[in-house]
């Protein structure tokens, strides 16, 4: 399944550039073929100059062969790099387009950063799959026409370079079993470093309040000795490496020199013939190059797999409908949902009726969360269906679906650029009146009027607590607006006050929308017009708060044993 | 790593700095850092003679072969120079060995400068960028360096192997090589800059789309939420689409590499051809002939290869690294993109830009607003002559005359007086531990202040308690008492100093712990500058309440492994350490919300029965409050100030505060004011009712300090300055 994705991904990817593949095939091949020419026509050359006879025709070809060279490496050089770019930008377009469509679902199997990985990197290394595979058969060509052509202008000269082969190998590799202990050394002594560091700006506030910062940096720096030394050790053993394999190649090329310098001695050769001969030793040499280029292409192709993975997720489908006019009734039957083998929602029947509050509460690992994201259409059931005004929801539009249900969650991620930008995301044309207007109610104004450049200040330069966050998040679900409005614990970093005056809004906010509420406190479930009370993936109770209360286990869900405990003022 | 610039005033963009002025910062600091390494450089330089010496052997000692050997009718005589080139070969290789040594005293003293520069910078600014500073940009440094010096001495020192090579067999040979090898070589450096800045161009594109996926991946739910992934997928590809240019723009360009190679490396080829006959009627034998084709394809077109692709990359990736890791030098200003986790401790840049002496948003008005220089502060000096006796409260204080709003007498709640604090020596012992007059502050010139006109006093032996909604200021206000922050206007003394001066005066535990990885001596004793006896770490541990954990990680001497803490047991340390400090002023901000109320209580009540001690705490908990002698409830706009009963009884936030954790249990008691004074702080909070206007005090909307005259060391405390 995977290889299947993985090759159409890879197949596609050289089909988007297919003409400048060809062309570079042909050129690479082409300047593979004059560079094996080249020798031989320049010992040609050279023996009809030595020999005083007419030369002009030969020189020429040279002059023409080295033209022609010089102009396919050009070419080559625009192509592979031009290949590279375009493959790799397909790619990423690609999958950006799939990974957006696949929504939260792909964040939750690969996980954020591994997202970015697959996207930044593994593109990039991908993409130089399609320019390394037309250049293939060039840089095949060189070392086997090297060889070969050894072997024409004497088969010993071929016996040599290939019995000195296998030591160059044998060299090579105990190079990289050296140096990779090394390395592993010196990441670690630099990940104490580092982490030595993470702890420090983590603990900023109190470094810099008890002023000890030049302290801090003297203990965190204290391993850079032993860095030092690991790195040079690295340097050592690389420079060891470097200086056998350096050694290796121009010795086996000057066996085959002075193989071709005895021949010569018995007229089997001529000048221009050891000179060429000694080129394409060099030339056969080049299979270094060529090990490298195939490893390039392992890793490319590795990458095309881990791209692969990703378009194996499936994006969920949209269907054709509009919503009918309607106050935003919620229905829930039967939904069950699992995720990693466990049955996180186990046959949920729910109604939240029109213009009502419901809230949603329940142990954590009750499936609340997961509930949330299935009202919302953000994680479809494994079995039953959910139903928005008597529609379905899979069977709506994308935009129908998104523009009645919006969503504030426990740690929002803020995305556009300014405050303004990211209370109105998603929005076509937010009015500045609409987005201050949303925050109020959100209770963020105040701090956004205190922030360096007011709505205008870029989110990465807001300074922002927990509870600031949600107040944005907050903000942006109330500016979306919608029939339907879904809060996934997205109160629970705010103090009680704060808390209160939310509830407050939302709960009387009119009967233009249904509200569905995680909840973890007593006094928000307390303010909604029904409770479900969510246990081990099925619905215990639905009911008020007041009732509900008088049971013991639903107590117990708030943790609400002395009011001492309870969290407290900020 | 760290996104673009933006806090304070109008900083440029990270990925807008002028480049030519960087780059010229970076050439100036490379040329003094080889400077001081001359010996090194002449170390690497006489271990890559020895490559000179193989180069020189590679077409010389083959051209002898064949003119005095091969040619010559005397094999042993050939493969006699050849076995000289091969020896050539090996001792090259022992210099290339050498060389790495050589280079790697360059590379790792680079490397060591820039992490010691990342580090203090990190530690400095609290920049989590500085993470991937040390772990990858240092790295790319390190290997873009090595790779160019590498590349650029190799070149050097063959090419001038290969000239004296090609003198020796014959000077004509140098002529017809040299010209073009020379105009490749310029070419190259001509074309050098243009295609530097192609490749930071990509470089740059490419990091901003690093940056932009580092966004949308984490918030794929959000988007999916928000119907967003059109937009989002648009914006991303415009993103790839101008990396995609600049990397074409690049392929394009690398065409100038191809162009030089050609001329100063492939050109000499054709002309050693087509200048044959005039050489070889000059004199120039067959060997040489042949040496010098040697020494054009086999060390000259290599080598300038090698520099041409290694140059061109390498250098200016490398020039690009350095200039992003010698930004925060002590020169240029910091970068206002902190990532620091507390609110308070992000915005020193922008802090600094409304430092002193800038506007105040507030009308400036000379009574009620006293410049940042208009020292003594009232209150201040009220309190300190008020309070005669050390340590003494004061009752019955009068009130300010300015300050009619106050009420006077004390009230029936007072608390009982506490136990005076134990002598101390400190020479400022009879200046008011902590002291804030007139302060404001806000995080940016246009921003609405976060704390605005706040008078505060507090003697020596104090205990008070900040209350109010999340993000209200609290932790700014923590850190101004700090020092952290600077306000914008006001004064803030500790112990009588300024504030800057008194950093051993107080400590400020913040929420987030700081524990690092050490023993747990050094952990305890780090607020003190000699090593803490043995005897008081364990008792402080017992006061409050670390014993048990000690006990498990073996004793003081016991190795601290902080991820492998709980957060709790992090804060326990942290409060242990401040505890053992010498520091008269204790500011703890929410420093023990992962603690469970019994611990709570515990490490608070040690602290405030600390001899001599001073205890500011932002409270997590009611309970917190309530242990509290005196009450600041923040609310953005006013600030109420009183014992607990006082502001059950007299501030509808606190009482909101306090019912969200308990049923109000002392002011129901009381009886309610049936009505409040005009002139007293109201600080209902409802929807709307922020910034409508309806202040108590029109001209001074915030931060008026209510003073009941309860308390035992009464008037000073508030006042208007």
């Amino acid at each position: 399944m995977t290889t299947c994705a993985e090759d159409d991904l890879a197949a596609s990817a050289a089909r988007h550039s297919i003409l400048h593949c060809v062309v570079l095939c042909l050129a690479s091949t082409a300047a593979t073929g004059a560079g094996l020419l080249l020798p031989a026509a320049l010992g040609r050359a050279l023996d009809l100059l030595l020999a005083h006879d007419p030369a002009t025709r030969w020189v020429l070809y040279c002059a023409g062969l080295v033209l022609l060279l010089a102009l396919l490496d050009a070419c080559q050089t625009v192509l592979s790099g031009a290949v590279d770019a375009r493959t790799t930008a397909w790619l990423r377009r690609r999958l950006t387009g799939h990974v957006l469509d696949v929504g939260p679902r792909a964040a939750a199997r690969f996980g954020p950063g591994d997202l970015v990985a697959r996207l930044v990197g593994n593109a990039a290394q991908a993409g130089t799959a399609p320019a390394a595979r037309a250049t293939l058969v060039a840089a095949l060509a060189g070392p086997v026409g090297g060889v070969v052509a050894l072997c024409l202008i004497d088969p010993w000269l071929a016996v040599v370079f290939l019995a000195g082969a296998p030591v160059l190998a044998l060299l090579l590799r105990t190079l990289s079993r050296d140096t990779s202990q090394c390395v592993a050394h010196y990441q670690e002594v630099q990940g104490r470093i580092a982490s030595a560091l993470a702890e420090a700006v983590a603990g900023h506030r109190t470094v810099a309040a008890a002023g000890t910062t030049d302290r801090e940096t003297a203990r965190i720096l204290r391993p850079l000795p032993e860095l030092s030394r690991a790195g040079h050790r690295m340097w050592q053993v690389q420079g060891r490496a470097a200086g056998q394999a350096m050694a290796v190649a121009p010795l086996l090329q000057l066996a085959v020199v002075a193989v071709a310098g005895v021949l010569l001695t018995r007229h089997r050769l001529s000048v221009g013939e050891v000179l060429a001969a000694w080129r394409y030793a060099v030339l056969a040499a080049g299979v270094g190059v060529l090990v490298g280029q195939l490893a390039g292409l392992a890793r490319a192709r590795a990458a095309a797999g881990r791209l692969g993975e990703v378009l194996t997720e499936p994006a969920p489908a949209y269907g054709r409908r509009r919503l009918p006019p309607g106050p935003g009734r919620l229905e829930l039957r039967g939904v069950t949902a699992r995720r990693g083998g466990r049955t996180v929602l186990d046959g949920v029947d729910l109604v939240v009726p029109g213009g009502t509050t419901l809230a949603v509460v329940g142990r954590s690992g009750a499936g609340k969360s997961l509930l949330a994201a299935v009202a919302g259409r953000l994680a479809d059931p494994d079995a039953g269906e959910v139903l928005l005004d008597g529609v379905p929801l899979p069977e709506l539009t994308h935009d129908a679906l998104r523009h009645a249900v919006g969503h504030a969650f426990e740690r929002p991620s803020l995305l556009a650029g300014t405050v303004e930008d990211t209370i109105g995301f998603g929005l076509p044309s937010p009015s500045p009146a609409r987005i201050r207007e949303a925050a109020r109610t959100a209770r963020a104004d105040d701090f956004v009027r205190r922030l360096p450049h007011g709505y205008a200040t870029p989110c990465a330069d807001a300074p922002r607590s927990g509870g600031e966050s949600q107040r944005l998040g907050l903000a942006r679900a109330f500016a979306h607006g919608g029939r339907l409005l879904i809060l996934d614990d997205a109160l629970s970093s705010l103090d009680t006050v704060t808390e209160a005056h939310i509830t407050k809004a939302l709960v009387t906010g009119g009967p233009g929308s249904t509200r569905l509420l995680i909840a973890h406190r007593a006094a928000t479930a307390a303010k909604a017009d029904a409770v479900a009370w969510l246990d081990g993936g099925r619905v215990r109770a639905v009911g008020p708060h007041q009732e509900l209360c008088r049971e013991a286990g639903y107590r117990a869900v708030f943790g609400e044993l002395a009011p001492e405990a309870e969290e407290g003022a900020s | 790593m760290t996104g673009p610039a933006g806090g304070g005033t109008g900083a440029p963009a990270v990925g807008a700095e002028v480049p030519s002025a960087g780059a010229e910062g970076v050439s100036r600091l490379g040329v003094r850092f080889l400077r001081e390494r001359w010996r090194v450089l002449v170390r690497l330089g006489g271990w890559s003679v020895l490559e000179t010496g193989q180069t020189f052997l590679t077409g010389y000692a083959p051209a002898r072969a064949l003119d005095d050997g091969f040619l010559a009718g005397r094999p042993e005589t050939g493969l006699a120079w050849l076995g000289v080139a091969g020896l050539g070969v090996v001792v090259g290789a022992y210099g290339t060995a050498r060389v790495y040594a050589a280079v790697a005293a360059l590379v790792e003293a680079l490397r060591d400068r820039l992490v010691a520069r990342v580090v203090s910078r990190g530690v400095r600014e609290a920049d989590r960028g500085a993470l991937s500073g040390l772990t990858q940009q240092v790295e790319i440094a390190r290997d873009t360096f090595a790779g160019l010096v590498m590349v650029s001495r190799s070149f050097l020192f063959t090419s001038v192997g290969a000239l004296i090579g090609l003198f020796s067999l014959d000077p004509l040979l140098l002529l017809v090589v040299g010209p073009p090898l020379l105009a490749g070589v310029a070419l190259f450096a001509a074309t050098l800059r243009p295609l530097a800045r192609r490749q930071e161009a990509f470089l740059v594109a490419d990091e901003a789309l690093a940056d932009d996926l580092g966004t949308v991946c984490p918030g794929l739910r959000d988007i999916t939420a928000a119907g967003a992934e059109q937009r989002t997928a648009a914006d991303t590809g415009r993103r790839i689409d101008a990396e995609l240019r600049t990397a074409r723009s690049l392929a394009h360009w690398s065409v100038l590499r191809v162009v030089s190679l050609a001329v100063g490396g492939q050109l000499p080829i054709v002309l050693l051809l087509a200048a044959a006959p005039w050489l070889l009627a000059h004199g120039v034998t067959t060997g040489a002939l042949v040496g010098a084709l040697t020494y054009v394809t086999q060390s000259l077109l290599p080598a300038l290869r090698n520099l041409v692709h290694g140059l061109g990359t390498s250098g200016s990736r490398l020039v690009v690294v350095l200039r992003r890791l010698v930004r925060g030098s002590p020169a240029g200003n910091g970068p206002e993109d902190h990532r620091a986790p507390s609110p308070a401790g992000r915005h020193e840049a922008g802090a600094q830009d409304a430092g002193r002496g800038t506007g105040p948003a507030v009308p400036p008005s000379p009574e009620t607003d006293p410049g940042p220089d208009h020292t003594p502060c009232p209150a201040a000096a009220r309190e300190a002559d008020g309070r005669g006796r050390e340590g003494a409260p004061v009752a019955g204080t009068t009130p300010s005359p300015r300050n009619p709003r106050h009420r006077s007498a004390p009230g029936p709640d007072s608390p009982a007086p506490r136990p005076a604090p134990k002598t101390s020596t400190d020479p400022a012992d009879n200046a008011p531990v902590l002291s804030l007059c007139s302060v404001t502050f806000a995080y940016g010139p246009s921003a609405a202040p976060v704390i605005d006109g706040l008078d505060l006093t507090l003697p020596p032996g104090a205990h008070l308690a900040v209350v109010g909604p999340s993000g209200i200021g609290k932790s700014t206000l923590t850190a101004l008492a700090a020092g952290l922050l600077e306000p914008r206007a006001g004064t803030v003394r500790v112990c009588g100093l300024p504030v800057a001066e008194a950093g051993t005066r107080r400590v400020l535990i913040p929420q987030e712990a700081y524990v690092f990885t050490g023993t747990l001596a050094e952990n305890l004793g780090y607020l003190r500058p000699e090593p803490v006896p043995e005897a008081e770490l364990l008792a402080a541990a017992e006061t409050v309440g670390l014993a048990p954990l000690l006990e498990t990680l073996g004793g003081p001497a016991g190795r601290v492994d902080p991820a492998a803490l709980s957060a709790g047991e992090r804060q326990l340390i942290a409060l242990t350490r401040a505890f053992v400090s010498y520091a008269p002023l204790v500011l703890l901000d929410e420093a023990t919300c992962h603690l469970d109320p019994a611990a709570e209580e515990r490490a608070e009540r040690a602290f405030a029965a600390r001899p001599g001690g001073t205890l500011v705490v932002v409270a997590h908990r009611i309970s917190s409050a309530r242990r509290a002698d005196r009450v600041l409830v923040m609310d953005g706009h006013r600030t109420a100030y009183g014992t607990h009963d006082r502001l059950l009884r007299d501030s509808a936030l606190y009482r909101d505060l306090v019912g969200g954790w308990a049923p109000v249990p002392s002011g129901r008691s009381e009886p309610a004011l049936a009505l409040r004074d005009a002139d007293r702080v109201d600080t209902v909070a409802g929807p709307g009712l922020a910034g409508d206007g309806r202040h108590v005090v029109a001209h001074r909307p915030v931060g008026q300090v209510q003073a009941p005259g309860d308390l035992r060391d009464g008037g000073p405390l508030g006042g208007q300055g």
